[in-house]
Order: C-alpha cells, then sequence, then structure tokens
C-alpha cells in the first residue's frame, strides 16, 4: 500500500511535468499549427539558466530568470526561423524542429559536458518531507506539484478571461476571420508562444531538483510530451492535463510493477490511442487528412 | 426503365446539424438533371454522398441496382460514378496530358498495382482514353501545359477530363461554370450537352439560364430536403420553389 | 514534379538498354570504384567506405517513404536493427556449420518486409505527425522486445561473434573478409586496404539504385508521386491510396533491413543501438542533407555526414552539434538538399541529368 501510495505520487508529480510542457506543446500547435519538436529544448534550456542562476543566487531567483530566459529565446527562435514554415507541411516542420531540438541539446552538452548535474538546493528544504496518509513525502516535491497546478490553471485563466487569450481561441477555430476582424493574431501568437515556452522552462528549472539533470533531459521529457498532446488529443487544453496525469500514473505503476516496461508502456498507450481513436481522448474528432 | 440511380430516405447529419436528410432521388439513364437550390441546401453534401467523399448516416444509395452506401469513393469511380469538383483539383505540377493519363491509369490498372518496374507508358489504352479525354473538352491544343498555369476555366475542364478519362456511366459536375467568363461558360455549356448525349450527367449549377436551357428535369434542394422536382417548365411555375429562392416575389419582379 | 511525358505509341517499349540506362550504369559504377580511393585522399579509410555504402541503402529506404511517399517515418530503426539481428540470429541458430550470406540476407529482408506489412497495416492512414510518431511508437516497441529478448537477442550486449558469413558465388565460397591485392596507389592508398566486403557493398548498393530509379519510372511509381502530389484527387479517379503507402512502406522496409543485416554482418556484431531513436533520426538527417526526392541525394547525405562524423569525431568532440547545425541549415536553406539544390541549378542539360534523376 505504501509503495502503491508512493508511485501515485510521483506519477503525479511527473504527470505534472508532461501537463506543463504538454500544454505548451498544444496550445501552439492549436494557434501557430506548428508543430514543434523543439518543445523540450525549452524544458532543457530553462533547466540549465536556472541552475547557473540557482548556483549564484538561489532558487527563487532562478525560478524568475529561467522562464524569462526562454521565452526570449523561444520568441527570438520564432522570429528568426520558425515563422518561415508557418505555412509548411507538418513534416518540414517536424523536421526542422527536430534538427533544432538537437542543436540546443549539443549546445548544452558542449557548454555544461555531459555528465550529470545537481541542483543546489538549501539543504532544509531537500530534507523536508510532509506525511501523508501512511507515507513521508519530499516536500518540495509536493510544493512542486500544487505550483504546476496554480500556473497550468493561471495558463487557463488567461485564455477565458484575456482579450488576448480570446484572439487565440478564435484563432484557433478560424484564423483569417479572426485576422479580417482586426484581431491582432500575429501578436497573440507570440504571446502564446512566449508563454508556452516560458512554462516548460519555469517547469524545467523548478523539476530539476527532483530529477537529475544532463542534456539529454530536454529530449526525454519531451517524447513523454509528445505522446501525452496525442493521448489527449492534439490542440485540446484540457487533454493535455488529462494525458500528462495519465501517463505519468501510467509511468509510475508500470516503474512499480515491471520496471523495464516504463518506458515502452507509454508507447503501446500512444499507438494504441493513434489506431483506435487518432484525435485523442478529448480532441475533435476530425478527420486527419492531408491538407 | 429503372433508375441509374436512386437514393431513399438519405441523410446525412454532422453532429445535431442535418446538411442532409430524407432524400428521396431517382435519376434515369441518359437524362441530364440539374440540382438546384439557395446556398446552404445542401447541394454538394448531397453530391459528395453520392461520389462516397462522406458517408452517409441514414438512407441508402442504389447505382444500377445495386446498392453502394458503403462502397468507398474509390470503387465507386470503378463502377462508373465520376466527380468533377466545385473547386478545380487537379495536379497542378503535372501536364495536361499526364493529368488525364493519370485517370486513365486508374481506369486501366484498377485501384492498385504493384507494377514496380515497368512503365505506363506501354498500356495503349491509356494514352488513349487520356486524348480522347482531353479533346473532348477541347484542351488538346495544351496538352502539354503545365497544369497549374492553366486558366480558371480551363483547369474547370481539365477537371471535367480527368473525370471523362474514367469511362463513366455518371458524371456529378459541381458547378461547372462557377467564375468563368461568358465566353468560357458557353463553351462549357456546349461541353455539358454533349456530354449529356453520351452518359447521365448531373449538375449543381446556380446559373439559371444555363439550367433551364439544358436540363431534362430538375430537383430543388432546400434546407437539406428536396423541395421539388419535375420538368424546367414546372419548377419555374412551382410556387414552393419561388417561395424559397425568391422569397415570396415573383420571378418577374426580380428578374427586371 | 513532371512525369516523362511521351507520345502514345502502339509498340510496347521493350527492357532494352536505353543511352539514358547505359550512362546511369557506367556513371554510377565509375564513381563507386572510385569513392574509396577519393575517401583515403581525404582522410577516411576503407571501412568507412564499406559502411557508407551500405548505411546508404537504409538511406534510400527512407527516401522512398518521406521523397517520393511523402511520409515521415521517425522508426525506420526497428527495420535496419531488426534486419541485423535476423540475420544474426539466423546465422547462429540456423546455419552455424555452414554460414551462408545470402539465406542470412535473404532472411532478414524478408522478415523485415513482413514486419514493415503489419506496422503499416496500421499506420498508413495516418498522416503528418500522427504517422511519425505511430512508427517511433513501434519503433520503441522493438528495441523494448529486442532488449527483453535476452535468450535470442543478447538483451542490452547484443549478438556478437556469429559465424562468419561465406557468399556463394557459382563454385566459390568467398569469404568478404578477404582483401584485394596490394598494389600502391599514391595520395589514393591503396588497392589492398579494400575488401570484398566492399565490392560487394558497391554492387548491391548499384542494384538498389538501379531498382529505385526504375521504381520512380515505373507505373507504381507514377502513382505514388500522383498520390503524394494531390491524394484527394487520385482517391477520386480510383487509386487506393492506402494501398500504394503501405506497399510504398514495405518496400523502405525491405531495403532498410537489406542494410541493416549487411551491417550486422560486416560489423560481426549487432547491439540495441541499432534500434534506437537516434538510430532512425540518423537516417533523417543523411536523407534531409543529401536531398530528398534525389536518386543519389540519400548516398550523398549519407556520405557526407558519416564521413564528418568519422574525421570530427578525432578532432573536436563537439561533432554531434556540427552534424545537428548542418541539418538545420539543410532544412532551412537549402530544403531541396545538396543534389537537389545542385540538380536546380543546371536544368539546362536534361539529358544529362534525367540519366541520374528521378523526372
Amino acid at each position: 500500500m505504501e509503495a502503491l501510495s508512493q508511485a501515485l505520487l510521483n506519477g503525479l508529480v511527473r504527470g505534472l511535468i508532461y501537463v506543463a510542457i504538454a500544454v505548451g506543446l498544444t496550445i501552439v500547435f492549436g494557434t501557430l499549427r506548428l508543430v514543434n519538436f523543439a518543445h523540450g529544448a525549452f524544458y532543457a534550456i530553462g533547466a540549465y539558466v536556472g541552475l547557473v542562476v540557482a548556483q549564484k543566487l538561489g532558487l527563487v531567483p532562478a525560478f524568475i530568470v529561467a522562464p524569462l530566459a526562454v521565452a526570449l529565446f523561444a520568441v527570438a527562435l520564432d522570429r528568426l526561423v520558425l515563422r518561415r514554415f508557418y505555412d509548411k507541411e507538418p513534416t518540414a516542420q517536424l523536421l526542422l524542429t527536430f534538427g533544432i531540438a538537437l542543436v540546443v541539446e549539443e549546445t548544452l552538452r558542449l557548454i555544461f559536458g555531459g555528465t550529470t548535474q545537481q541542483y543546489p538546493m538549501p539543504s532544509w528544504l531537500a530534507s523536508a518531507s510532509t506525511t501523508i496518509g501512511p507515507i513521508a513525502y519530499p516536500t518540495y516535491q509536493l510544493l512542486f506539484a500544487a505550483g504546476v497546478v496554480v500556473m497550468v490553471l493561471l495558463v487557463w485563466v488567461f485564455f477565458q478571461r484575456t482579450d488576448y487569450g480570446l484572439i487565440v481561441r478564435a484563432g484557433v477555430r478560424d484564423r483569417i476571420m479572426v485576422q479580417l476582424l482586426g484581431g491582432n493574431i500575429r501578436q497573440a501568437s507570440t504571446i502564446v508562444f512566449a508563454i508556452g515556452a516560458g512554462l516548460a522552462g519555469l517547469v524545467g528549472a523548478a523539476a530539476s531538483p527532483i530529477y537529475s539533470l544532463d542534456p539529454e533531459t530536454g529530449f526525454n521529457f519531451l517524447v513523454p510530451s509528445f505522446v501525452v498532446v496525442v493521448v489527449g488529443g492534439l490542440g485540446s487544453f484540457w487533454g493535455a492535463v488529462l494525458g500528462g496525469i495519465l501517463i505519468g500514473e501510467l509511468q509510475a505503476v508500470t516503474t512499480l510493477l515491471y520496471p523495464p516496461a516504463a518506458d515502452v508502456v507509454i508507447y503501446v498507450c500512444m499507438a494504441l490511442i493513434l489506431v483506435l481513436r487518432p484525435q485523442g481522448l478529448l480532441g475533435e474528432s476530425e478527420v486527419i487528412r492531408p491538407t | 426503365m429503372d433508375a441509374i440511380l436512386q437514393t431513399r430516405g438519405l441523410g446525412k447529419s454532422f453532429g445535431h446539424f442535418a446538411a442532409n436528410a430524407d432524400i428521396d432521388f431517382a435519376v434515369q439513364p441518359g437524362e441530364l438533371r440539374a440540382v438546384i437550390g439557395p446556398n446552404g441546401a445542401g447541394k454538394t453534401t448531397f453530391f459528395n454522398l453520392i461520389a462516397g467523399t462522406i458517408g452517409a448516416t441514414s438512407g441508402s444509395i442504389a447505382f444500377q441496382g445495386r446498392d453502394v452506401t458503403r462502397t468507398s469513393g474509390t470503387h465507386r469511380v470503378h463502377l462508373g460514378i465520376a466527380k468533377a469538383f466545385q473547386t478545380a483539383n487537379i495536379y497542378p505540377s503535372q501536364s495536361v496530358r499526364q493529368n488525364c493519363r493519370l485517370a486513365a491509369l486508374a481506369h486501366v490498372q484498377g485501384a492498385f498495382a504493384l507494377q514496380v518496374v515497368r512503365r505506363s507508358n506501354r498500356l495503349g489504352r491509356v494514352d488513349e482514353l487520356a486524348e480522347q479525354a482531353m479533346s473532348r473538352v477541347d484542351l488538346g491544343a495544351q496538352a502539354d501545359v503545365r497544369a497549374g498555369d492553366l486558366s480558371h476555366g480551363d483547369k474547370k475542364r481539365l477537371d471535367i477530363a480527368i473525370a471523362l478519362a474514367t469511362e463513366p456511366q455518371i458524371l456529378l459536375l459541381d458547378e461547372p461554370v462557377a467564375g468563368m467568363s461568358k465566353d468560357e461558360a458557353r463553351k462549357t455549356e456546349g461541353l455539358v450537352k454533349r456530354l449529356a448525349s453520351e452518359m447521365t450527367v448531373l449538375i449543381i449549377e446556380h446559373d439559371m439560364e444555363l439550367i433551364m436551357g439544358i436540363s431534362d428535369s430538375i430537383t430543388v434542394l432546400h434546407g437539406g430536403r428536396v423541395l421539388a422536382s419535375g420538368t424546367p417548365a414546372e419548377i419555374r411555375a412551382s410556387a414552393a420553389v419561388q417561395e424559397a429562392y425568391l422569397g415570396g416575389h415573383t420571378a418577374q419582379e426580380i428578374l427586371e | 514534379m513532371t512525369a516523362t511525358t511521351t507520345s502514345p505509341t502502339t509498340t510496347p517499349v521493350r527492357a532494352t538498354m536505353r543511352g539514358s540506362d547505359l550512362r546511369f550504369l557506367l556513371l554510377t559504377a565509375i564513381g563507386l570504384a572510385v569513392f574509396p580511393f577519393a575517401l583515403h585522399l581525404i582522410g577516411g579509410y576503407a571501412g568507412l567506405a564499406t559502411q557508407i555504402v551500405i548505411v546508404s541503402v537504409a538511406t534510400i529506404g527512407l527516401n522512398v517513404l518521406l521523397g517520393y511517399a511523402g511520409m515521415l517515418s521517425y522508426g525506420q530503426a526497428m527495420f535496419f536493427g531488426g534486419g541485423g539481428y535476423i540475420a544474426a540470429i539466423l546465422l547462429i541458430h540456423t546455419m552455424p556449420n555452414h554460414p551462408n550470406l545470402w539465406l542470412a540476407v535473404l532472411g532478414a529482408t524478408l522478415a523485415t518486409t513482413v514486419l514493415a506489412l503489419l506496422v503499416g497495416a496500421v499506420s498508413v492512414r495516418l498522416y503528418g505527425i500522427y504517422f511519425a510518431l505511430l512508427t517511433l511508437a513501434f519503433a520503441q516497441m522493438v528495441f523494448f522486445i529486442v532488449e527483453q529478448g535476452k535468450d535470442l537477442t543478447g538483451g542490452d550486449d547484443g549478438l556478437q561473434s556469429f559465424p562468419v558469413a561465406l557468399l556463394a558465388l557459382g563454385p566459390w565460397n568467398l569469404d568478404l573478409t578477404t582483401a584485394l591485392p596490394a598494389l600502391a596507389l599514391g595520395p589514393f592508398g591503396n588497392l589492398g586496404d579494400i575488401k570484398l566486403w566492399y565490392v560487394f557493398a558497391a554492387v548491391v548498393l548499384l542494384a538498389v539504385l538501379w531498382f529505385v530509379r526504375a521504381l520512380t519510372r515505373s507505373q507504381f511509381g507514377e502513382v505514388l508521386d500522383a498520390i503524394r502530389e494531390n491524394e484527394e484527387r487520385s482517391v477520386f479517379v480510383g487509386f487506393n491510396a492506402a494501398a500504394y503507402r503501405l506497399a510504398a512502406f514495405a518496400i523502405s522496409g525491405a531495403l532498410t533491413g537489406l542494410s541493416g543485416s549487411l551491417k550486422a554482418l560486416y560489423d560481426g556484431t549487432v547491439a540495441v543501438d541499432s534500434l534506437t531513436i537516434e538510430r532512425s533520426g540518423s537516417f533523417v538527417i543523411y536523407a534531409v542533407v543529401g536531398g530528398v526526392q534525389t536518386l543519389f541525394g540519400p548516398v550523398v547525405g549519407t556520405a557526407i555526414i558519416m564521413y564528418l562524423e568519422n574525421v570530427l569525431s578525432g578532432v573536436i568532440s563537439f561533432w554531434q552539434l556540427i552534424e545537428g547545425l548542418i541539418f538545420v541549415l539543410a532544412i532551412v536553406f537549402l530544403p531541396n538538399g545538396i543534389v537537389g539544390t545542385i540538380l536546380k541549378r543546371r536544368r539546362g542539360a536534361r539529358a544529362l541529368v534525367d540519366a541520374v534523376r528521378v523526372p
């Protein structure tokens, strides 16, 4: 029982990381129609920027600087490179963003080396644990989980309440109409992209004390995030949330029951969804045809 | 005579929206039947159901006596139902001739052929059909022109040629003269008349002059349902049709 | 891309060698004969030449899918590694005393074709990223199965030291590790550096290029191209698009499996690194850099990147970064790849171009 509760909590924490990355992925796809394989790079950059800042100034400044740095990077990337590929086929976008992800991973490896890094954490935080029912769980992880939930809700509110959010949601439905009506979809899209990237960067910085950090981390979280997005439904906010938690828990439980299968089980899940219900759990059942 | 194409209670719903409902429709071999109706009446949906682009949510479709309701669009082409699209759907980077050859190739080889080494130019019939299709729509002179470079009207006629290259029994034309100049429209009208003498033709159009002039019979759709069906004269005289199209004013008042 | 249009003929076109076919064979054969020496000149070694030639076959396989059918697969490693493992397993378990290269390679290729048909049957109805992700998922599943099947596959350690397969050619049984007679060639190295393996691999690559060239001009290739250009239209003139895509996937799987089996036999070992996402990604990189939709692009791309890997990895530690940068630069600035861009610039001599490229 203890082991199971432990696993479920682990799954929740991991799942929330996936949620944070997947939400960014899915809203970028929804608004910009951009398939961004480089999204995991945002996570990794956030983690390493956070590491550097944390080593000099401590955790909290790291959590502020990291998302900002990543958002800036994302906007620059968008302006310089990605923008040209908005109207290209998804295949071309996939290839480009895959290449970018590769370059980022290798650049991080060059700068920081290939070894695993440890995040500097104040020792009181590192050893603090909270008792939940039968188990004692690291407090930081609980704080992290709560933090992600708050961030995701904030993003949700942003979409539902603000003008930008409205433009973006309308743009998902009918891009051209929004432009005709004068909505500045360009600006709104950039903001959305920055938010998605910043969220991934923040989570990268915040999650790295929990999981070890090395240059492959971005990729390690990216592929499952794509699985999450597919399972939840590409373009669906709550699909990303549902999918993230599901996949996180699935991995955790599998790690408990049959560790070698922890990686492959999410691929089996994705394959099942793609074959049986390609639009995902909460995605719209539009036919997945070539443009 | 048995109808070549018949639908019973045909319907298509997208969620709660019924684009087509309860359509009973029958056309005789060799007829030129126009399908008309105000915008949003469900005409293109109806054509898509017949061609197999989309699947029906209720009712049935029978072609030459056999039920094709669940038959794939690809297979329906081989059975003899060919469609020309509303927006000319062609292979823009290929020549006019190659566009027609591809359709003819599908007709000659079937839906799939694993000919990984031999070339299609050994199949004389393919070139024959392509030449015939091109000359019927009067595009022979432009056979080597890149399809994407054609004028709008020529592209639409190429679309028809592509459909013809499959040797159809029934041809569906979705707004064949839309966007054409008067001259092009007249040429196309002549083409449609010629084709109608050789095969069954279903045509969606908004050009009333054209419709009244060439159709053997007309079916009027409104709100996804059949409103009226009959000869051009009957339709012209129908109060119900006038109501639907012209909102109560007589044709006289509008056409003044 | 316009297909070769010909005026209607009533006489059937016979499979006689035409000028362009002969030119193609000759140029390619000469190129392959010269390649290892040219490579030596710039710091490569003969073994590298053989590896490039072998891996090129897999890149060509991916290109059939990506360039001609328009389908991006991120799971080619399942065929590459799969082919390698099957070849090794066949040698170890079915013919330990009479290791026959033909049988091992044939068996591996057949097996990967079947795998491709099975995976393709559920995958080809998807497009774009969905197709890419599903192939990735299947590749990961294959990875898992191989890793777990320790008794047969050696698990994480892979398989080593399997019997050296002999190539049965008429009355002879050739050991492909035999070297050619020594003959010093100055800066181009020594003829004796080259083993029979290179000759065999080069012949295989030549045959594959010949086949793919014929494929793209064939009836099948014509239809595949049409489907890629406008699938909706193709469906509504009566082509079964899904069947064509499945066939393309199977051909791609077969070629990739062929390559993987040869690689395993050449290396003398096969391990799970032949089944990874990175391996799948590498074929994509080679093909894009060289030029998808060209015949020689995949070979050129494979050669360039593998050469760089080999030469750079000894000199700088961040050669993978360079590889990634080349890839990104290629996508952004040279979307037709190196070969494609060169060909576009030389639109003039159509006859020569026709001899080597896809119409």
